[in-house]
């Protein structure tokens, strides 16, 4: 069984079709990473996996379990998800910003929660700032903290939207670390990312995505080294200039 | 001179009703405020209407008219209808003044409130969501938390312009500031130191608090440009 | 700073107060007499629903008055408590609005005329009270009454001697009779003109309870303070009414 199975799925926004039958499966410790142009579907596709976006058609299964409306709230607590923005919650300190889901949605004991935040923060390198006020951090702090906020949940898989799009070039590096470590210790990741040599290095699988469908998709070296379809080649030789 | 002075200092005896009439309003308007900007924002047809109606009525009428129904007209009426109700088994006439106060104070609150939920990024949302809160929760800990500090400035000011609204409850026989001035004059026609007398009443409520919220708007300001 | 700033408003509230004083010895050069009255106090004086004129004793007697003397009246409805400083700022010639010269310190502020109606206070109470008189009116009993009437500083004086719990002043006195109506107060205390041209239509619903009592009432006309001119002519023109007649006439239709 896979963790996550993706039938016929499909998303239109009004009349514009974004995603248009799109067939997947997530195997458990599995790095997928996702690439295509800005505006081939693929954070469409990653946001309709936790339900983000209500799909149009299709279905998700998580564990082999239907994800509906129903069963979102508790499908969720199993998906951790990273935002290019990284949106931690201003009014938080980076403590409670890993204690606030795990206290509220999981109500488990409040000393073992705060002992395995620090651990979480220690993991990403920012135990001393467990304090701190996320305004306070820098851009690669901030979102190797909504990281360690994801993980505080204990998810299955953890699904990364563009994590280091929004980042100055100097501190892509240590959230892209954070993320190689994760890979290594057996974590599931679905990762739609433009960090091509982030794919090639971790990925099991890449997908290429263009205009709704999935294109291409095979190991990393198939995929990036030696793509079949002309719009991967396309795609390739304007990114890899 | 001496005249001036004792119009302040008997407009000035109003002040304590006038004080507690407005606080207990404007709570009562931040709670059915908040209400109302919550049923403006679900997906429910039915809750939409509702709150929409309510503003454009609140809205659309003066307080005073507001006022006069709450405090004439419903007993009237519901004793027409067989009910033995009066303002007076509650605890008296500043029962609908409070209400009426509080009942318009939550028509421009709930769109403070409403325009203070929507100014949160939505990726606010979806994080909380995404951690497996439901809607309600990611609400009550995320969004209006911060939506509050966006709207703090915002319902002061409100807080302001309802101690002066509370000035028609005299036409309801709230002695409030105005109607001790009016009273006095009633009886002494010193008509201009009376209404002086009220004015500056009113000011040393509403000048330091108008300052306070200044003062926080500027606290604020430096803060965000620091970070 | 905040100093700075009260010295300049009350230096203001001096000046408009000069300004107003200083305006006060001029007058119309119009000979029409402006007569002001506040309209919610019948059978003195009341807004007719159809017409919107302002009818009652006062504007006939006031226009038998003015044929007498050959005087030209028009007539401007107000809050009463606006029309003492109307007359001040010469906003208005005569008052003829059911006033009381004996309450308050008013004689000091406008010269009042003759004597043309006495009037007491009494207390109005909805027809299945228990209360048998003002005396009977128990501490934790509410009473209304209008606003700049002699029955509203009543109240307030019962209020503060602790004889009624609360005195209720409104603005008119169609106010009070549904707030007591309404249970609100157990009773009005109303000028008893002003009580029995209520019962007139209301005799199902209320009724007087107990002696008059309170101060004596003498309802009057009034002019600006020094104006011995208007004020002898008005005297002169009540007394001729008097005599031939139409004064009782007019009695007879409005209080009978």
């Amino acid at each position: 069984m896979s963790m996550i199975e993706i039938k016929g799925l499909e998303k239109s926004f009004g009349d514009l079709e974004v995603l248009k039958g799109i067939d997947q499966n997530v195997e458990e410790g599995e790095v997928l990473c996702i690439v295509g142009p800005s505006g081939s579907g693929k954070s469409t596709m990653l946001r309709c996996i936790n339900r983000l976006e209500e799909p149009t058609a299709g279905e998700i299964y998580i564990d082999g379990e239907l994800v509906t409306d129903k069963n979102i709230d508790s499908m969720r607590t199993k998906m951790g998800m990273v935002f290019q923005s990284f949106n931690l919650f201003p009014h938080k300190s980076v403590l409670e910003n890993l204690t606030i889901g795990p206290l509220n949605v999981k109500k488990a004991n409040e000393a073992e929660i705060k002992e395995k935040a620090m651990k979480l923060l220690e993991r990403v390198g920012l135990a001393a700032k467990a304090n701190e006020y996320p305004r306070n951090l820098s851009g690669g702090q901030q979102q190797r903290v909504a990281i360690a906020r994801a993980l505080a949940m204990d998810p299955e898989v953890i699904l990364f939207d563009e994590p280091t799009s929004a980042l100055d070039p100097e501190m892509v590096g240590e959230v892209l670390d954070v993320m190689k470590d994760l890979a290594k210790e057996g974590m599931t990741m679905v990762v739609v990312t433009h960090e091509m040599g982030f794919a090639k290095e971790v990925a099991n699988k890449v997908i290429f995505m263009d205009g709704g469908y999935i294109v291409e998709q095979g190991t990393p070296d198939a995929v990036l080294n030696h793509p079949q379809e002309a719009r991967t080649k396309d795609f390739l030789s304007k990114v890899l200039v | 001179m001496d005249v001036y002075l004792k119009g302040f200092l008997i407009a000035c005896k109003g002040i304590p009703t006038t004080v507690v009439v407005s606080l207990i309003a404007i709570v009562l308007g931040a709670a059915l405020g908040l209400l109302l900007a919550l049923c403006s924002q679900t997906k429910s047809k039915i809750l939409q209407v509702i709150a929409k109606v309510y503003v454009d009525v609140i809205r659309g009428t003066p307080m005073l008219v507001q006022a006069l129904i709450m405090a004439y007209g419903v007993p009237w009426l519901l004793q027409s209808w067989g009910s033995a109700f009066k303002w007076d088994n509650l605890g008296g006439l500043v029962v609908p003044a409070v209400i009426v106060c509080g009942c318009n104070s939550a028509a421009y609150m709930s769109e403070v409130i409403r325009s203070g939920i929507q100014a949160i990024d939505k990726g606010q949302m979806e994080a909380a969501r995404s951690l497996g809160m439901t809607h309600g929760m990611a609400m009550r800990l995320i969004i209006i938390p911060q939506a509050v500090r966006v709207i703090l400035p915002a319902f002061a000011n409100e807080f302001v312009t309802l101690i002066k609204e509370t000035s028609v409850l005299g036409y309801v026989g709230v002695v409030e500031i105005l109607r001790r001035g009016q009273l006095w004059n009633s009886s002494s026609f010193e008509t201009f130191p009376a209404y002086i007398g009220v004015a500056l009443a009113y000011m040393i409520l509403t000048i330091p608090l108008s300052k306070i919220i200044n003062g926080y708007e500027r606290k604020v300001a430096r803060r965000e440009s620091a970070a | 700073m905040k100093k700075k700033a009260l010295v300049v408003l009350l230096a203001m509230a001096m000046v408009f107060t000069f300004v107003l004083s200083a305006c006060g010895g001029g007058g119309s050069e119009d000979d029409t007499l402006t007569v002001v009255t506040e309209a919610t106090f019948p059978p003195f004086e009341s807004t007719d629903e159809e017409s919107g004129e302002i009818v009652g004793f006062d504007p006939e007697m006031m226009a038998a008055i003015a044929e007498d003397q050959g005087l030209k009246l028009e007539w401007v409805n107000m809050e009463f408590d606006s029309l003492i400083p109307a007359l001040q700022s010469d906003q208005g010639d005569i008052i003829c609005a059911g006033m009381n010269k004996l309450a308050g310190d008013r004689a000091q502020k406008v010269d009042f005329g003759d004597t043309y109606f006495e009037s007491d206070l009494m207390l109005l109470v909805p027809i299945d009270s228990d209360l048998t008189g003002i005396d009977s009116v128990k501490s934790d009993m509410k009473l209304a009454s209008q606003i700049g009437t002699t029955g509203g500083d009543k109240v307030q004086e019962m209020q503060e001697a602790g004889q009624i719990a609360e005195g209720i002043v409104l603005n008119q006195w169609t106010d009070c009779y549904l707030q007591m109506q309404n249970g609100e107060v157990q009773g009005v205390i109303v000028d008893k003109p002003v009580g029995e041209a209520y019962l007139n239509s209301h005799s199902d619903t209320a009724k007087f309870v107990g002696e008059s009592f309170g101060d004596h009432e003498e309802f009057a006309f009034a002019v600006q303070k020094g104006n011995t001119e208007l004020l002898e002519k008005l005297n002169t023109g009540l007394a001729n009414i008097k005599e031939n007649g139409k004064y009782q006439e007019l009695v007879d239709k409005w209080f009978s």
